[in-house]
């Protein structure tokens, strides 16, 4: 994921990722020249040239460009390239000596670059002057080498192949795209691969289109494999033909529909690309024809695109400036006719949820109808499946890994049973405190197979069940613990039978200990270890998630609040049910029943766990992994136990307390037959 | 699943009565090599149901002249701790089903862990 602002890059020609800067060596040489040069070169020396300008030929010929033979306007210039860490500026100095320039192009992280001259006459002049010049950037020394070319290489594509791409597109109107295109009114839209819905914005993913891509595209998608743009291949392709005066309003392309990046290819004409940050920063970008515009991270997710239904557009004068992001120099600008444009957007059809760092533009992320506190048994089972039995099926590995410290109390309570107790932990996890007390029996139970997997792993015995259910037969068990448990029970009944199923293993005189997570997360002015963790800013991702989430929630309050309208309406037919927010983690809680986020990290390492409690453990690589919701139903004072006392029969509570962000119980079995 | 837990487990099908012992269909029995503690053996004796033991014993073929019933003074039987040793907490079943005696509902044992989940129906 994109840390800094991406902007959409422009790619000039086609290349083979020299970043490194590896340096063209040699050049052409026209025999005719060999009397000038040989005064300065040794026999050696010209052999090493030719050998050298064979190279160069060679690698050139990869990247598209034929030398030609006899003097042009135009030269290619080999190690003047901004991936030869040299400037357009210093290059434009030593340049200029040769003549006078007419256009520069300096393809982005290429070792090489384009200047067209005047006339052939200053770019023989030049060839002559500057061939074979040291130029000093920064602190390196480059030699330049110069060739003549017939013609500036400038696009991702050839003209040959802009050609064949525009013809590719077969324009014949079906009944489906005559409708959407009368219904645009505006640009011609052609699709491949996958049906585009304007309706929702959205990918009929079940309707592939036959036919796939137009093999006409097979080149240029193997190039931007190769040069790295993509690590898979699109499936979809969406051709938009613009007249002049024909746009397309700003828009971020549906999070869930498509991978990240998107590729725009720009053929028949040159446009103006507006980037608009939701900040209110807009940035307009130069889209020159035959070019390709990679739009990764920021400018894909975040930032929207569009093109203004114009006539003209105001570009650089001098082409000079050539492509790229337009500067505000005033005096530099023209009006320039805008040409029909055809583009090729190429997409890769997504399918699994979007996970971006931009949730409050994610439609996979912003719930779009968040759910509500439950109250039918049915609802409760669907809401506890999806937010809390799926996940914690999902995040099993990420989570045992940070959950590996037992809480003091817990430990307490399993070191003071007699040695040969049996005790049972309903909603055991990863097992954490099956091993804790080795002279009692312990068993454990969850709802997660996963989780339990990780407890046979490791040597204990442990089942798969529902805490309302528990196969162990009543009364067998000397002890129970529920420690963060009953919180992911969705109603106040479930809440009360999953402490009468606990109830009902002991044996009369039996205890259970019940941990849930409290709503007061500050207790005797003590912050509990959870909230600590979100003020010391130890870690720099954890901010960022607060940044993330706290837009979501402002977005999800902004939500509620236009929400509220509608609720009023249905109140007259039934009592509307509180909405579940998406709680902001490391804050206070805002509402007893939340949706608490869980960022999946992959690459954990379980030896490096994060302290106790309920954090979201260690970062270990800076690829954001998608993102779950858990559903809590955190506790009031006294809630708990009141829920012990007058919900459940023949039990007495023992101790009730408050320890690190959770309300405790301790309870004994006072006689059996509790319903 | 180890014996232990076998002993504990019991079916909690709907309506049913007698769901007790779980009858144990293994197809893959695996034996590990455990330390002996005669102390933590003689003391879960007491809490287990020792005819459900040999029943399970019984149906993975590991009976071994385990006695019908408990003997008096086992706690000084080091011979017969070993015994008890090995079948509740060596002996393990890692592929098979538990049987519902009373409904025959199965329980699938999948990688040594039982899944006791019922659907919502049941």
């Amino acid at each position: 994921m994109q840390e800094k602002q991406q902007e959409p890059s422009l790619l000039g020609t086609k290349y083979e990722d020299l970043a490194r800067g590896g340096q063209i060596r040699g050049c052409t040489m026209d025999s005719s020249m060999d009397s000038t040069r040989s005064v300065r070169r040794t026999k050696e020396e010209k052999k090493l040239f030719r050998r050298q300008i064979k190279a160069s030929h060679t690698l050139l010929k990869h990247e598209g460009i034929s030398t030609a033979s006899h003097p042009t306007k135009h030269l290619v210039v080999s190690n003047g390239g901004l991936g030869n860490g040299v400037s357009r500026e210093s290059l434009l100095e030593v340049l200029k000596e040769g003549g006078t320039v007419e256009s520069l192009l300096t393809p982005p992280a290429k070792p090489y670059a384009f200047v067209t001259y005047s006339s052939t006459e200053a770019g023989q002049n030049a060839y002559t002057l500057l061939n074979g010049r040291a130029l000093q950037c920064h602190d390196q020394s480059v030699t330049l080498y110069f060739s003549y070319v017939e013609k500036v290489l400038e696009g991702f594509v050839s003209p040959e192949e802009e050609l064949q791409l525009l013809q590719a597109v077969d324009w014949t109107p079906h009944t489906a795209d005559v409708t959407v295109q009368k219904a645009l009114k505006h640009r011609r839209v052609k699709h491949y691969g996958y049906e585009f819905r304007y309706d929702n914005n959205n990918i009929d993913k079940d309707k592939p289109l036959a036919g796939g891509l137009p093999a006409e595209c097979d080149a240029l998608l193997q190039r931007c494999l190769a040069d790295g743009h993509i690590s898979v291949l699109p499936d979809q392709l969406t051709v938009n033909q613009y007249q002049s005066g024909q746009g397309i309003p700003p828009h971020v392309d549906t999070h869930s529909a498509f991978e990240d990046p998107i590729l725009s290819l720009s053929l028949g004409a040159k446009t103006v690309m507006d980037f608009k940050h939701p900040d209110g920063r807009s940035v307009a970008v130069v889209l020159p024809e035959r070019s390709l515009l990679v739009m990764k991270g920021e400018s894909r997710y975040l930032w929207t695109h569009g093109i203004t239904p114009r006539k003209f557009d105001v570009v650089p004068v001098s082409e000079v400036e050539g492509s790229g992001v337009m500067t505000s120099d005033l005096s530099n600008l023209t009006l320039k006719r805008r040409g029909t444009r055809t583009s090729l957007t190429f997409r890769k059809i997504r399918h699994i949820p979007c996970n971006c760092a931009y949730p409050s533009v994610c439609d996979s992320q912003l719930l779009s109808s968040p759910p509500t506190v439950p109250v039918a048994e049915g609802d409760a089972c669907r809401l506890e499946e999806q937010y809390v039995h799926q996940v914690y099926e999902d995040i099993s590995s990420h989570f045992s890994s940070t959950r590996h410290s037992p809480w003091p109390h817990v430990q307490d309570f399993l070191l003071s049973l007699p040695p040969g107790s049996i005790l049972a932990d309903i909603g055991c996890g990863n097992g954490k405190y099956l091993g804790i007390n080795p002279e009692v029996i312990s068993v454990g139970c969850d709802h997660s197979a996963n989780l339990v997997q990780i407890c046979v792993e490791r040597g204990y015995e442990a089942f798969v069940s529902d805490a309302l259910s528990v196969p162990l037969r009543s009364g067998s068990c000397d002890a129970c613990i529920s420690i963060a448990v009953i919180h992911h029970f969705s109603t106040q009944e479930r809440r009360q039978a999953a402490v009468r199923e606990l109830v009902r293993l002991l044996k009369v005189g039996g205890r259970a200990l019940i941990y849930v997570w409290a709503m007061e997360q500050e207790y005797n002015n003590q912050k509990s270890k959870y909230l600590k963790e979100g003020t010391t800013g130890a870690s720099v991702e954890r901010s960022d998630e607060l940044k993330t989430e706290e837009n979501m929630f402002n977005q999800q309050e902004e939500h509620d609040r236009k929400m509220s309208s509608d609720m009023k309406c249905t109140e007259e037919q039934n009592v509307t049910q509180p909405r579940i927010h998406i709680h902001t983690n490391r804050t206070a809680f805002l509402s007893q029943d939340l949706l608490v986020p869980w960022h999946l990290k992959c690459n954990v390492d379980k030896n490096k766990g994060a302290g106790s409690g309920s954090t979201n453990g260690p970062l270990e690589n800076t690829s954001q992994g998608p993102v779950f919701h858990r559903y809590y139903h955190v506790f009031q004072q006294g809630e708990l136990e009141e829920m012990c006392c007058c919900g459940v029969t023949g039990v007495k509570v023992l101790r009730s307390y408050h320890d690190q962000g959770n309300w405790c119980v301790e309870l004994e079995k006072t006689h059996g037959n509790s319903s | 699943m180890k014996l232990l837990t076998h002993n504990m487990l019991t079916s909690h099908v709907k309506g049913v009565i007698k769901g007790y012992p779980l009858i144990i269909k293994a197809t893959e029995v695996k034996v590990n090599e455990l330390e002996f503690n005669g102390q933590f053996v003689s003391r879960m004796i007491p809490k287990l149901e020792w005819s459900a033991l040999i029943q399970a014993a019984g149906w993975l073929g590991q009976s071994q002249d385990l006695p019908s019933t408990l003997i008096p003074d086992y706690e000084n039987d080091e011979e017969f701790l070993r015994k008890v040793h090995r079948i509740l907490l060596e002996v393990e079943v890692i592929e098979g089903c538990l049987q519902c005696p009373e409904s025959g509902r199965e329980f699938p044992i999948s990688k040594g862990v039982p899944n006791m989940l019922l659907n919502e129906d049941e």
